[in-house]
């Protein structure tokens, strides 16, 4: 794949930050679709951002051919949106805390506890072909 | 996300406006940010009344530019946190970290 693709509330893209403003042009006009508010809108974009992110560099260790896919579902009350990498997955608990004190001036290893803070829940799985992080935020 | 720059007096002003979510746009305030803390301007200010929002990347660019800036003795503030961007540094605590103006010309003002 050497473009984003998008098929139906999909949307998949090499992996590569080249495509971040793609992913995020595309999950906005879904959420605007649905009827979010600008600010959860936001929250959500943040996010996924974060999350693409992480695929990108620790799921498929920036190999470009590796596919990155953000797909987006409203499930009663809810937005759920699922990203997807090829890699083998990590611990959703096992990262240092950013906010401590020793953490603080890091430059890195905020993503997911930023993702934990604006989402209303956060699930990961991970299978033979990939991982699967989950984001759920009620609207 | 565009990036606008500018020096009033010995004092660096960058402006970036849209999304700071990573990829080249983020490289492009982190380079710029550099390339005038190695020039040994130690008075910066950071605009972000145009920021939309930002990720951990964002937050990453602005550590990298204070740690660099003290480094060399200068000082990096913030300028027109937006709610979305306000709402981040407080929930990462690094509202503590920076210093943070509600105008370009307040943050002028603290470093006389």
């Amino acid at each position: 794949m050497e473009k984003p693709k998008i098929i139906d509330n999909t949307i998949m893209i090499p992996s590569s930050q080249d495509f971040l403003p793609d992913v995020d042009v595309f999950l906005e006009g879904v959420l605007r679709g649905l009827g979010v508010d600008e600010s959860t809108i936001a929250d959500i974009a943040i996010s996924v951002s974060e999350l693409v992110n992480n695929a990108i560099f620790h799921g498929n260790k920036t190999t470009r051919g590796k596919t990155i896919t953000v797909e987006i579902n409203k499930v009663n009350g809810s937005v759920k949106i699922a990203v997807t990498d090829e890699g083998g997955g990590f611990d959703l608990d096992e990262v240092e805390n950013p906010i401590d004190d020793n953490n603080l001036m890091k430059e890195v290893g905020r993503g997911l506890f930023i993702v934990k803070s604006l989402m209303d829940s956060v699930d990961k799985n991970t299978t033979g072909t990939g991982t699967t992080v989950v984001i759920t935020k009620d609207i | 996300m565009k990036l606008n720059d500018r020096v009033q007096n010995d004092i660096v002003i960058l402006e970036p406006k849209g999304k700071i979510m990573g990829g080249p746009d983020a490289s492009l305030l982190h380079d710029k940010l550099h390339d005038y803390i190695e020039q040994d301007m130690k008075k910066v200010i950071i605009d972000l009344g145009k920021v939309d929002w930002m990720n951990s990347t964002g937050l990453g660019i602005l550590i990298s530019g204070l740690t660099t800036i003290r480094n060399n003795n200068g000082e990096l503030k913030l300028a027109n946190l937006t709610n979305k961007v306000q709402s981040l540094l407080t929930i990462t605590k690094l509202v503590s970290v920076f210093e943070a103006y509600d105008s370009i010309d307040e943050a002028i003002e603290s470093f006389k």
